[in-house]
């Protein structure tokens, strides 16, 4: 199992994948804290939680990390490399456990990246107004590690979906379909909540914004449950389905 | 399970929706020979393979290697190197890092991978990204994944497809000597002739069933039934076995060629006392026979 799992890894950082993601963490983040910092009055942007707000877009790498987890399962199905790895791991179901592991990890570890450049971005452009930093408090590092444990949780969800639907393009499509326009249609119900973005996001905000999220705990338990449900479905699709 | 045959197939049945892919497929292969898996395209040969493999689920019956299930397999990568058609590699990733995942996976140490590498002499592209590999280097590169664990097996899926006068070459000689130093070869194609110079043993399937299975001189003397004979009384032997009722023609300097097998020739001329230099059956319309074979069945 630990080989098969340091074989996945090894996958993640031998072809470009992890660069194109980790570019795209930063043109957005550049983006986003670029315009907020240059837009806000400076009385604005030196209330700590306006900060707080600012380096929160770290927390964009826990999409991004989604991508990698569905790239990792159904990418396979794309390149045909998924025969090669089944050859030497015919116990599917390891296959799929040792993927989930390793998306969670890489997914850690593109929100480490992310949480770190966010970081370092807003300090440098918040010290070029003069706002005195308030980045050093336990808001902004809470976010920031709710970030990475939810990008981590976010890579797993992304290999249980696409090990369900086998078509990199068209998971890649739905999910952001679903988190784009799904989740705000669940809240005309009001039982967006329970929704996987939204659970996703009460990880991150670890119960700052309580309006329409749940408290982190529920929210960790209700996400914890869509990646063993779609672990568990995806790995019966995976097993069930020839090889061709 | 030492006296299993390498690969044992027992009325493998597989349906793709209400296609019949294989249908009722029986056959075993001996080891340490080449054995040609024939048949036209489509006629459920990639499926048997993949069921063989694991990739594909029976819809009955079952393909075992070495006696096993291929997920039963303790070792898959020392039991059986697989090099199938549709054997494709992440465009991005490297020859030598798509062996090292691979190696990596099935707990074999790093130098293992520049070993294959050089075998199959693909070192000097390994490090560059698979995408822009010719089709005769990712050939190559398939084989080298097929060897990493020493397997005695090789299941080569329609390895001739697309590969130039060189590949072939190439990919017949590396055959030829995995053969010879006691390696089992199991390889399909829907040609006849790319097989014809390297198997002993033919297995030929048509519509997801079994047509024949037989030495490849056997289906060799099928062919016209005919033999060449080498006599220096040539002459002699002609009349005789016209006398038998057997066409024969002079075709060269004491040489004969016979419409009838080796065994009837041989029957006559020693009943008539004639020295035979040379007796064999013979082979020249082998795709004759490949086609006639598998141009019957139902519609």
């Amino acid at each position: 199992m630990i080989r098969l799992v340091r074989a996945e890894l090894l996958k993640l950082v031998t072809t470009r994948l992890l660069l194109w993601l980790g570019l795209l963490i930063v043109g957005l983040e550049v983006l986003v804290i670029s315009l907020r910092v240059s837009q806000d009055s400076l009385v604005s942007l030196a209330e700590a939680r306006n900060q707080r707000d600012i380096v929160s877009i770290a927390a964009v790498s826990a999409l991004v990390s989604l991508i990698l987890g569905i790239v990792s399962s159904a990418g396979e199905y794309a390149h045909g490399t998924v025969s090669h790895t089944f050859l030497v791991a015919p116990v599917r179901e390891r296959v799929v456990a040792a993927k989930l592991v390793a998306a969670g990890l890489g997914g850690a570890a593109l929100a480490l990246f992310s949480a770190a450049f966010a970081w370092a971005f807003a300090a440098l452009l918040l010290s070029a107004r003069s706002v005195t930093l308030h980045l050093g408090s336990a808001a902004v590092l809470r976010v920031l590690l709710g970030t990475i444990a939810a990008a981590a949780i976010t890579g797993a969800l992304g290999v249980g979906f696409g090990a369900l639907v086998r078509r990199q393009t068209a998971a890649v499509v739905v999910a952001l379909v679903w988190l784009l326009v799904g989740e705000p249609l669940l809240s005309i119900a009001g039982i967006e909540g329970f929704a996987p973005g939204h659970a996703v996001a009460s990880v991150v905000e670890a119960g700052e914004q309580g309006s329409n999220l749940l408290g982190f705990w529920e929210g960790l338990a209700v996400v914890c449950g869509y990646v063993a449900a779609f672990g568990a479905l995806g790995t019966l699709a995976v097993t069930r389905s020839d090889v061709s | 399970m030492a006296d299993a045959p390498p690969v044992d197939v027992r009325g493998l049945t597989k349906r793709f929706g209400s296609t019949l892919a294989v249908d009722d497929l029986t056959f075993s292969i001996r080891r340490g020979r080449i054995t040609g898996f024939l048949g036209p395209n489509g006629a459920g040969k990639s499926t048997t393979l993949r069921a063989l493999l694991g990739l594909v689920r029976p819809s009955s019956g079952e393909a075992r290697v070495e006696g096993l299930r291929y997920p039963e397999l303790p070792d898959p990568l020392g039991a059986v190197g697989a090099v199938l058609e549709a054997h494709t590699f992440h465009p991005g990733r490297s020859g030598r890092n798509h062996l090292r995942v691979l190696a990596t996976a099935a707990g074999l140490p790093a130098a293992r991978v520049d070993e294959v590498l050089a075998e199959v002499e693909l070192t000097a592209a390994a490090r560059r990204r698979a995408g822009g590999y010719s089709l005769g280097m990712r050939q190559r590169l398939s084989v080298a994944g097929a060897l990493l664990g020493r397997p005695g097996l090789l299941v080569l899926d329609e390895p001739a497809n697309g590969l130039d006068p060189e590949g072939i070459r190439w990919l017949r000689n590396f055959l030829r000597s995995f053969a010879a130093d006691g390696g089992t070869v199991l390889i399909s194609s829907h040609v006849l002739a790319e097989v014809a110079q390297i198997a002993d043993e033919v297995v030929i399937i048509h519509r997801g069933r079994l047509v024949a299975q037989e030495p490849l001189e056997v289906l060799t003397a099928r062919s016209a039934g005919g033999s060449v004979v080498r006599s220096p009384e040539a002459e002699r032997l002609r009349a005789r076995l016209a006398g038998d009722g057997i066409e024969a023609a002079l075709t060269g300097d004491g040489e004969l060629r016979a419409a009838a097998p080796p065994e009837r020739v041989g029957e006559v001329a020693a009943a008539a006392g004639i020295v035979l230099h040379e007796l064999r059956a013979e082979g020249a319309s082998l795709e004759e026979v490949f086609l006639e074979l598998t141009a019957e069945g139902p519609a």
